[in-house]
């Protein structure tokens, strides 16, 4: 065996693992181990037949490092209000053989961290949207915290003739190579089949979304997006007298904030919850002609439906699945026996669309919401009754510069506007802060939604849809009603 | 329009028609062979300044700027009729020639109409111009109809002369005032630079806005509904109420042909590439590479509504907007220049972007990447591959495999978010897409 077979072994069979402990480490099967060794062979071929001595250049010292996420691209179905119809794409009647409410075609990603090989594979047909959202440490310098992020692609089980590769592209992410960006012309990306590690040190905290590159304007708009977020360091650190370690970084003395959105060495992006809010849309049309083996007219486009976190209102204010979190996983907790999602509970049309927007609050609580945009249209963001204030955009904290050097350290730029006008690509990081429940039930409601109306409605008149959640706020009272601590982004902090 | 420059423009024509069918061969090589020495042939990436009339007075510089109509070539295989601006008396083109002035020149822009309906030129962002030396205004109709803007040459022989002080450095945009949602949307636009009066290599008179002169870029962009121009040609009447554009552009182009190189010859009426040639940022002077200054990205849009632009890999600073310097209003004057990912540019609008990209991580194959690169057989390469994740290095690609990469150099695209955008009347990945063309630090192997 030559070094480089040796190291590709030592990766394969040290496989990833979750990001926490219990996690478990995959297998090689025997089909994957025969696999490599015929690559292997088709390597030195290739090399004779190019005349070339082939280097063990790229095959790298630390390359058998486990990954910390696992995420597969493939295909399947969600599910939207059937009422309108839109004949004849809306509902797909494919959709309807293939699921309960299942309505809509779809690409997406899912996380198979911690599944056998079986379960892994058995995931073709059973893609999510919106995609896993996922969120990193800031890179402390430390190789071994660096975050790995492997990406099978389980082919396409309704269009076994488009044999598409796919990527992460990780938008917004500053200064990396072509080779991790994802954006298939310049790099690799991932056969049916095949396997990549991206690696990220991130070291910009914000908020960022991600998204396939291939065939970037069919596979983004079919779904394969997500967002993903980048917690500061200080977090951990603090930053001196007034601005402790926060929850996230392990402080457990009461009234320690959750965490804080960057390291603004002040405390003022502090929060006590987060909401991510990703925004897509769904062009019904699209959706049916890549169900149905037709080519649309990308210029006609239309956002038929509106999503927030892969649904509509007032499916939003649906449970989370189990398996949002994608750093607890688990079969038969977090995902069932054969590996496929667990629907939140009375929704089986909702399986594969487990992020739920609901936020729940208590009174004087500070909550921050990370909006970030992958639709092609812009959205006008609203809180009737509360004022956000913007403290990030585009994972850059709202703050001047005082050199040519520099990054935000000159002059607080934050601003206090009800509604945020948030393009396509873009991302906007604000705190609300939860007012005093004066109403007589468990919880005060405000309502979070699309100011461009046509994007929060489910096509019919009278009554929301769309881009809109809610907002309730709970008392603080001993007596009172109430979530607890979050345990992971968009968790209610109720058990039930 | 300087004769000479024209001459040198041609040449590099011919020069590029030569060397088709010799990749390496493209370029100052060869196109110098039939330049005039005296004169500086344009650069085959960024911006191409037309700096008017020799002979003018200095701080006066004079354009003649003549209306034609052409056609376009778009990356479906379609042809557009349009109008434009051409530089002198060139010869149709489209966008219209980059005019860059220095602030505080008394300019003066020379319309002369040869097209069968009346035109003028706005200069969004200048102050009291004159239109044959009275203030250009809006006209009327008796009935209080507006027909223009400004002061319109007539149609046919028509000519106007524009006058304005150009008192802000920065990006603006002229255009079409007669007609304007026809003659805007039919090509009559184009870009106007004001450099700083304390150097030609910053944005705005701050030395935190310097850029490196050699890595200046325009990124124009526009959109094409295909019936309106198909109406104009023919003269037909045109219904605005069902505009629908089905093509958008960067610096007139859709890609591929976007990262052509200026004055591609297969393109004779887009002379503007938008392939963005840099070296990493590299502000240490005792390191290979010492690159201490960033590149400068000048956005316009004569769309109908929001671009959402993203520039991969780099979060671009945004120094200023509509050629205003993102400062405070207060005495301090505080920057509030800021970072973004997304470009969002509204219609009519102009930002100036400053950019770096380095890599963050310094790979090279004495310090690799920490993944296992899948095998060849495994792999699924890109068009502009090196078949190397680092900078500088090649290595083999699968076979059969063919790449355009030349040298080792590194390709980060960008483009319009807006995805429905990148497309060309049903073909996609085609429309307002670029790349930043990383060259490997010196020395290397790039033609």
């Amino acid at each position: 065996m030559t070094s480089l077979e040796t190291q590709r072994s030592r990766d394969v069979a040290e496989g990833p693992s979750g990001g926490i402990a219990g996690a478990g480490r995959l297998r090689m099967s025997r089909r994957r181990a025969l696999g490599l060794t015929g690559s292997a062979a088709v390597v030195a071929g290739a090399a004779s037949w190019a005349g070339k001595v082939l280097l063990p250049e790229q095959v790298a010292e630390a390359a058998g490092a486990p990954a910390n996420l696992y995420l597969a691209g493939t295909d399947g179905w969600i599910h939207l209000p059937a009422a309108p119809a839109i004949p004849p794409f809306h509902p797909d009647p494919l959709g309807l053989e293939e699921g309960v409410g299942k309505t809509t075609y779809i690409f997406g990603f899912r996380n198979v961290t911690g599944m056998t090989t079986a379960q892994r594979l058995a995931q073709k047909y059973h893609a999510q949207h919106s995609a896993p959202m996922f969120w990193v440490d800031e890179y402390d310098g430390n190789q071994a915290h660096e975050f790995r992020v492997q990406l099978t692609n389980l082919g396409l089980q309704l269009r076994p003739d488009l044999f598409d590769a796919h990527t992460l592209h990780w938008h917004g992410f500053r200064n990396v190579i072509p080779f991790f960006d994802g954006e298939p012309s310049g790099s690799i990306s991932v056969r049916a089949g095949g396997e990549f590690t991206y690696v990220y040190r991130p070291r910009d905290p914000g908020t960022y979304m991600f998204h396939c590159h291939v065939e970037d304007v069919e596979h983004v708009h079919m779904g394969m997006t997500g967002l993903v977020f980048v917690r500061p360091a200080q977090n951990r650190t603090g930053a001196g007298s007034g601005v402790p370690v926060s929850r996230l970084g392990g402080n457990t003395a009461a009234g320690a904030p959750m965490g804080y959105l960057y390291n603004d060495g002040n405390g003022s992006t502090r929060y006590d919850r987060e909401f991510a809010m990703f925004l897509s849309e769904v062009w019904a049309e699209v959706h049916w002609a890549d169900a149905h083996i037709q080519l649309p007219e990308w210029s006609d486009y239309r956002a038929d439906f509106a999503l927030l976190n892969g649904r509509v209102y007032p499916d939003t204010l649906e449970a989370n699945g189990p398996g949002v979190n994608p750093f607890d996983v688990e079969a038969g907790r977090t995902f069932a026996a054969d590996g496929n999602l667990i629907a939140p509970a009375g929704r089986e049309d909702l399986k594969h669309q487990p992020i739920s927007s609901l936020v729940n609050c208590i009174e004087g609580e500070r909550i921050a919401l990370r909006f970030a945009n992958l639709g092609f249209r812009e959205s006008a963001m609203t809180i009737t009754g509360m004022r956000m204030r913007v403290v990030g955009r585009d994972a850059t904290p709202m703050r001047g510069r005082t050199s040519a050097t520099s990054e935000h350290d000159g002059a607080d730029t934050s601003y206090e506007t009800d509604t945020l006008n948030i393009g396509p690509g873009e991302s906007y990081d604000v705190i609300v802060t939860a007012p005093p429940k004066t109403g007589s039930g468990d919880y005060d409601t405000y309502f979070l939604y699309n100011r461009s109306f046509s994007r929060s409605n489910n096509l019919a008149d009278g009554g929301f849809g769309g881009q809109a959640t809610q907002i309730r706020v709970h008392g603080s009272g001993s007596g009172a009603v109430k979530p607890g601590p979050q345990a992971f982004p968009n968790d209610w902090g109720f058990s039930a | 329009m300087n004769t000479t420059t024209r001459l040198a423009r041609r040449g590099v024509r011919r020069g590029l028609a030569l060397a088709v069918g010799s990749l390496l061969a493209v370029g100052a090589a060869a196109s110098s062979a039939v330049t005039p020495a005296t004169a500086a042939a344009p650069p085959r990436n960024g911006i191409v300044c037309t700096k008017g009339d020799t002979g003018a007075a200095p701080g006066q510089p004079v354009f003649n700027l003549t209306t034609r109509t052409g056609y376009i070539d778009l990356p479906d295989g379609n042809t557009s009729f349009m109008y434009g601006y051409s530089s002198g008396f060139d010869a149709f083109q489209h966008p219209g020639p980059v005019l860059c002035v220095k602030e505080n020149d008394t300019v003066t822009v020379i319309l002369h109409n040869t097209l069968d309906v009346p035109a003028s030129i706005v200069f969004p962002g200048q102050e009291d111009v004159l239109a044959d030396g009275v203030p250009s205004q809006p006209q009327f109709a008796g009935t209080g109809f507006m027909t223009s803007l400004a002061q319109p040459a007539a149609a046919g022989t028509g000519t106007v002369t524009y006058t304005f002080k150009a008192t802000h450095a920065g990006t603006f945009l002229y255009e079409s005032g007669t007609d304007p949602e026809t003659q805007v949307r039919m090509g009559l636009f184009g870009a106007l630079i004001v450099r700083p009066t304390d150097s030609d290599s910053q944005a705005y008179d701050d030395a935190k806005t310097a850029f490196d002169p050699s890595e200046e870029f325009m990124v124009l962009l526009s959109e094409i509904d295909p019936y309106q121009h198909a109406a104009v040609e023919q003269h037909k009447a045109f219904n605005l109420n069902n505009y629908k554009a089905r093509y958008w552009l960067i610096n007139g182009r859709g890609y591929p042909d976007s990262i052509a190189d200026n004055y591609a010859s297969w393109l004779p009426s887009q002379p503007y590439g938008s392939l963005a040639t840099v070296k990493p940022y590299q502000p240490d002077n005792t390191k290979p590479g010492y690159h201490p200054l960033p590149g400068m990205a000048r956005y316009l849009s004569v769309g109908s509504e929001d671009y959402p632009f993203h520039p991969h890999g780099n979060n671009g600073l945004v120094v200023g907007r509509d050629g205003r310097q993102s400062t405070a209003l207060s005495s301090g004057g505080e920057d509030l220049s800021m970072e973004k990912f997304a470009i969002n540019i509204g219609p009519g609008q102009t930002w100036d972007v400053i950019f770096k990209w380095y890599d963050a991580e310094d790979y090279s194959t004495a310090n690799p990447v920490t993944v296992t690169v899948p095998d060849l057989a495994n792999q699924v390469v890109g068009t502009f591959y090196s078949g190397s994740p680092y900078l500088g290095n090649t290595h083999d690609l699968p076979p059969g495999i063919q790449t355009l990469n030349q040298c080792g150099e590194f390709y980060i695209i960008s483009h319009n978010h807006a995805l429905f955008q990148i497309t060309s009347w049903g073909v996609t990945m085609t429309g307002p897409i670029t790349y930043m063309r990383i060259e490997p630090p010196e020395p290397n192997t790039c033609p």
